[in-house]
C-alpha cells in the first residue's frame, strides 16, 4: 500500500537494512547480543468442559532474570489463548499479529474463529521463516467443534494433544501430567494439575520461575487468573536502605517548569447545510 | 565481546509517588578508551516523556532520531501528545521490524501519562520485547550491578526527593563496579509540574 | 513498468477546472440508496435502506451496515462492490493501527486514512474514483463521532446528515428534527423517520438496516430490534 501518494503508510514485513553492517561487526569479533528468552514452562490440558492453559512468569536474558512477572499467556481471540515460549519478542509479536488476523477473519465471516484456523495461521507463518522466528507455542481454545489444544514448534510443525508442555521446563511439567492427567477431568482438579505442572517447572528448571498464571477456557467464558499462585513470596524487608536527602553530591541543577497546557474552547459551528 | 559493550553506558529508571526518574552515566568510550564525559543517552520526547537508549552509541543517536521523527509525525497527525505507553509500543514495533538485523540499543522509557499523570516506566531488549514492571528498569553494561542495587534500594511510594537519592545512589554504586560506564551522571526527576535535571559528582576513573 | 507509461489517471481536469469524474461519482452516490446518520448525546446511529427488487431475494445475508472494529461502524450510499473494498481496507487499517500503538484507532484517524485511500483513486493511473460516499460512526474519547467520506477524499464531521437518493429532503427533515439533547433511542427513531420520508412502499425490518455505536461499542440491530422501533412509527 505504500505508494507515491501516501508514503507515510509503511512497508509491511521485516526490514533487513542493518544486516550487512551487523554481519561486518560480527566478523570483527563483536558478537550480536542475545535477545530476551522466556526460558519458560508452559502447559495446557483438555478437561471436561474446555481447556486450561498455564505458564510461569520469568523472562531471562542469558542468566539474568529480566522480568520477574511477565505475561506468557497471550490473547488470540475471545475464545482462544496461546502460551508462548522461546524468544520473548517473537512470541509476543507473532501472537499479536495472528490475533489481528483472527479478528479480521471474524469480521469477514461473521463467525467466531476456530482454533484450527489459528493453528494454521501460526504454523504457516512460522514455517515460512524456517524456525528463525523462535516461537514455541501451546494454543488452546473452545469453538463450535469443542475444546482443542495444539502444540506448535518454531519450525512450523504442530500436533494436537489432550495435554501438552513446552519450554525449558517442559520435562518437569510433563512428568506431572503423565502421572496425574486423566480424560474428562473436573475443573478444580484440572487447575490443580496445571498448577502442579508449572510449579514443577518453576522449582526444577532454572529458566522458569516466579508465579503461576492460569487461563481456563470454557464454552463462551474465559477465566484468566493472572498470578493464580505465587510460588515464591518475597520476604518482607525489615529495614529501609533509604538514603538521607542530600546524600548525593550534585554538580548542577536545572529545573524546567512544565506549564499547564491552556485549552481554548472552540465555539461549536453551525451545522453545515449547504450542498457541497 | 558483545557489541552492546563497545561504548559502555548505564541506564536506570524508577517509579515513585506521582513521579518517575530516569538516570544515565555520561561516558562515551571506544572500548577501554574514554573519548568524552558529556555524552547524553537520555532524550526528551515531550514535557513528561523521556527515553534512554543505552547500547552502541551510533545506534543510540540513529534510533533517537528515528523515534523523534515518528513521535513528531504522530503528534502532528493526531493533534495530541503521545502517551508513554503508546510511545513504548511504537519503539517496540520499530525495533521488531528489524528483528533479523537489529539496532544495538536496549531502550528505557520513563514518563507520566499526558492526561492522568500516571507514572510509567518500561524497558525492552534490542528486538523490542516490552517489559513493564511496577518498580524499576535498567539497561546498559552495568545492568547486572544495577539490578542488585535497585532490588535492595528501591521501595514503593518514594517522594521526588527520596527518589532522586535512591536512583542516584543505585546508579553511582552500580557503575563504580563497571569499568566502561560512569564518569559523571545525569538524573531526571519528572513530576506533574516540573522536571528537575541534576548532574552528579562521581568518581572520574 | 512499460504498461505504466499509458496508465494515466482517468480523473483529469476539464478546461473549466472541474474534475468531472468526481462529479459523476457523486452523481452515482446521489442515485444510490439513501442512508442517514445522527449523533445523539449518548451514542450515534447510522441507518440505510436495503430494498430488494425481487421477493426471491434472501434478506439478512448480505449487509450494508458493517462493523470496522469494536467501536467503529460504517454504511454507504452508492455502489456496493466499491464499498466492500473500502470496508476491507478500513478493517485492515484499524488492526494495523492497533498493532503499532496498542491502542484502538481513534475514529478521526480511521476516517482520515480511508479518505486518503479514496483520494488516491482520484489521482492514480488506471483506476476510477470510488462510487460511494461513506458514513462512519464511532465512539472514542468519551464522545460520539459521525463522519461522511466522499469519492473525492473530502470528509465532513456531522451532527446529523443524509446521503444518497433524496438527500436534500433528508437533510431538510433532519434540520427540523435535530436537537443537541437527543438521546440514542430518539435518534434511532428520527433516523428511521428520515428514511421513511423518501421510502417507496412499505418499510419493514427486512428492508432497512440500522447500526448504533455507544460506549459499549458498535453493533448492527437484528431484524427483531428494528421491528420494535418500527412499531413506534406511525
Amino acid at each position: 500500500m505504500s505508494y507515491v501518494l501516501c508514503p507515510e503508510i509503511p512497508e509491511p514485513g521485516f526490514s533487513f537494512e542493518n544486516c550487512k553492517r551487523n554481519a561486518l561487526l560480527e566478523s570483527k569479533g563483536f558478537t550480536t547480543p542475545k535477545a530476551i528468552k522466556t526460558g519458560t514452562t508452559i502447559v495446557g490440558i483438555v478437561y471436561k468442559d474446555g481447556v486450561i492453559l498455564g505458564a510461569d512468569t520469568r523472562a531471562t536474558e542469558d542468566t539474568t532474570v529480566a522480568d520477574k512477572n511477565c505475561e506468557k499467556i497471550h490473547f488470540l481471540a475471545p475464545n482462544m489463548y496461546c502460551c508462548g515460549a522461546g524468544t520473548a519478542a517473537d512470541t509476543e509479536m507473532t501472537t499479536q499479529m495472528v490475533a489481528a488476523q483472527l479478528e479480521l477473519h471474524k469480521l469477514y465471516t461473521n463467525r467466531e474463529a476456530r482454533v484450527a484456523t489459528a493453528n494454521q495461521l501460526l504454523k504457516q507463518y512460522l514455517f515460512s521463516y524456517q524456525g528463525y522466528i523462535g516461537a514455541a507455542l501451546i494454543l488452546g481454545g473452545v469453538d463450535i467443534e469443542g475444546p482443542h489444544l495444539h502444540m506448535i514448534y518454531p519450525h512450523g510443525s504442530s500436533v494436537d494433544l489432550p495435554y501438552a508442555t513446552m519450554g525449558s521446563g517442559s520435562l518437569a511439567a510433563i512428568s506431572v501430567f503423565e502421572l496425574g492427567w486423566k480424560p474428562e477431568m473436573g475443573e478444580e482438579e484440572g487447575i490443580q494439575l496445571v498448577r502442579n505442572a508449572i510449579a514443577a517447572g518453576i522449582f526444577n528448571d532454572l529458566g522458569s520461575g516466579s508465579n503461576v498464571d492460569v487461563c481456563i477456557i470454557r464454552k463462551g467464558v474465559v477465566d484468566y487468573r493472572r498470578t493464580y499462585d505465587e510460588a515464591n513470596k518475597k520476604g518482607v524487608r525489615q529495614g529501609s536502605y533509604k538514603f538521607p536527602r542530600g546524600a548525593t553530591a550534585v554538580l548542577s541543577t536545572k529545573v524546567v517548569d512544565v506549564e499547564e497546557v491552556s485549552v481554548t474552547p472552540v465555539e461549536a459551528e453551525r451545522m453545515d447545510v449547504a450542498a457541497f | 565481546m558483545s557489541i552492546l559493550a563497545y561504548n559502555g553506558g548505564a541506564m536506570v529508571a524508577m517509579k515513585g509517588e506521582n513521579c518517575v526518574a530516569i538516570a544515565a552515566d555520561r561516558r562515551f568510550g571506544i572500548q577501554a578508551q574514554t573519548v568524552a564525559t558529556n555524552f547524553e543517552k537520555v532524550f526528551e520526547m515531550g514535557p513528561h516523556l523521556f527515553v534512554g537508549l543505552p547500547g552502541l552509541a551510533t545506534d543510540t543517536q540513529t534510533v533517537m532520531e528515528k523515534l523523534r521523527f515518528r513521535k513528531n509525525l504522530y503528534e502532528l497527525k493526531e493533534n495530541r501528545r503521545i502517551s508513554p505507553k503508546v510511545f513504548a509500543a511504537m519503539i517496540s514495533n520499530m525495533l521488531y521490524e528489524k528483528r533479523f538485523g537489529p539496532f544495538f540499543v536496549e531502550p528505557v522509557v520513563a514518563g507520566l501519562a499526558p492526561d492522568t499523570f500516571e507514572p510509567y516506566i518500561c524497558n525492552m531488549d534490542l528486538i523490542g520485547c516490552l517489559n513493564e514492571p511496577s518498580d524499576f528498569v535498567v539497561g546498559g553494561t552495568a545492568s547486572a550491578q544495577l539490578y542488585g542495587m535497585c532490588e535492595s534500594l528501591w521501595e514503593p511510594n518514594l517522594a521526588p526527593d527520596d527518589l532522586f537519592e535512591t536512583i542516584s545512589q543505585a546508579l553511582i554504586n552500580a557503575f563504580d563496579r563497571d569499568a566502561i560506564s560512569g564518569w559523571g551522571a545525569t538524573v531526571y526527576i519528572v513530576e506533574k509540574d516540573k522536571v528537575t535535571i541534576r548532574n552528579l559528582k562521581t568518581r572520574m576513573d | 513498468m512499460s504498461s505504466e507509461r499509458y496508465s494515466f489517471s482517468l480523473t483529469t481536469f476539464s478546461p473549466s477546472g472541474k474534475l468531472v469524474q468526481i462529479e459523476y461519482a457523486l452523481a452515482a452516490v446521489a442515485a444510490g440508496a439513501p442512508s442517514v446518520g445522527i449523533k445523539a448525546s449518548n451514542g450515534v446511529v447510522i441507518a440505510t435502506e436495503n430494498k430488494h427488487k425481487s421477493i426471491l431475494y434472501d434478506e439478512h445475508s448480505v449487509h450494508k451496515v458493517e462493523m470496522i472494529t469494536k467501536h467503529i461502524g460504517m454504511v454507504y450510499s452508492g455502489m456496493g462492490p466499491d464499498y466492500r473494498l473500502l470496508v476491507k481496507q478500513a478493517r485492515k487499517m484499524a488492526q494495523q493501527y492497533y498493532l503499532v500503538y496498542k491502542e484502538p484507532i481513534p475514529t478521526v484517524q480511521l476516517v482520515q486514512r480511508v479518505a486518503t485511500v479514496m483520494q488516491e483513486y482520484t489521482q492514480s493511473g488506471g483506476v476510477r474514483p470510488f462510487g460511494v460516499s461513506l458514513l462512519i460512526c464511532g465512539w472514542d474519547n468519551n464522545r460520539p463521532y459521525l463522519f461522511q467520506c466522499d469519492p473525492s477524499g473530502a470528509y465532513f464531521a456531522w451532527k446529523a446528515t443524509a446521503m444518497g437518493k433524496n438527500y436534500v429532503n433528508g437533510k431538510t427533515f433532519l434540520e427540523k428534527r435535530y436537537s443537541e439533547e437527543l438521546e440514542l433511542d430518539d435518534a434511532v427513531h428520527t433516523a428511521i423517520l428520515t428514511l421513511k420520508e423518501s421510502f417507496e412502499g412499505q418499510m419493514t425490518a427486512d428492508n432497512i438496516e440500522v447500526g448504533i455505536c455507544d460506549p459499549q461499542g458498535f453493533r448492527r440491530f437484528d431484524p427483531s430490534t428494528v421491528k420494535d422501533f418500527l412499531a413506534n412509527i406511525p
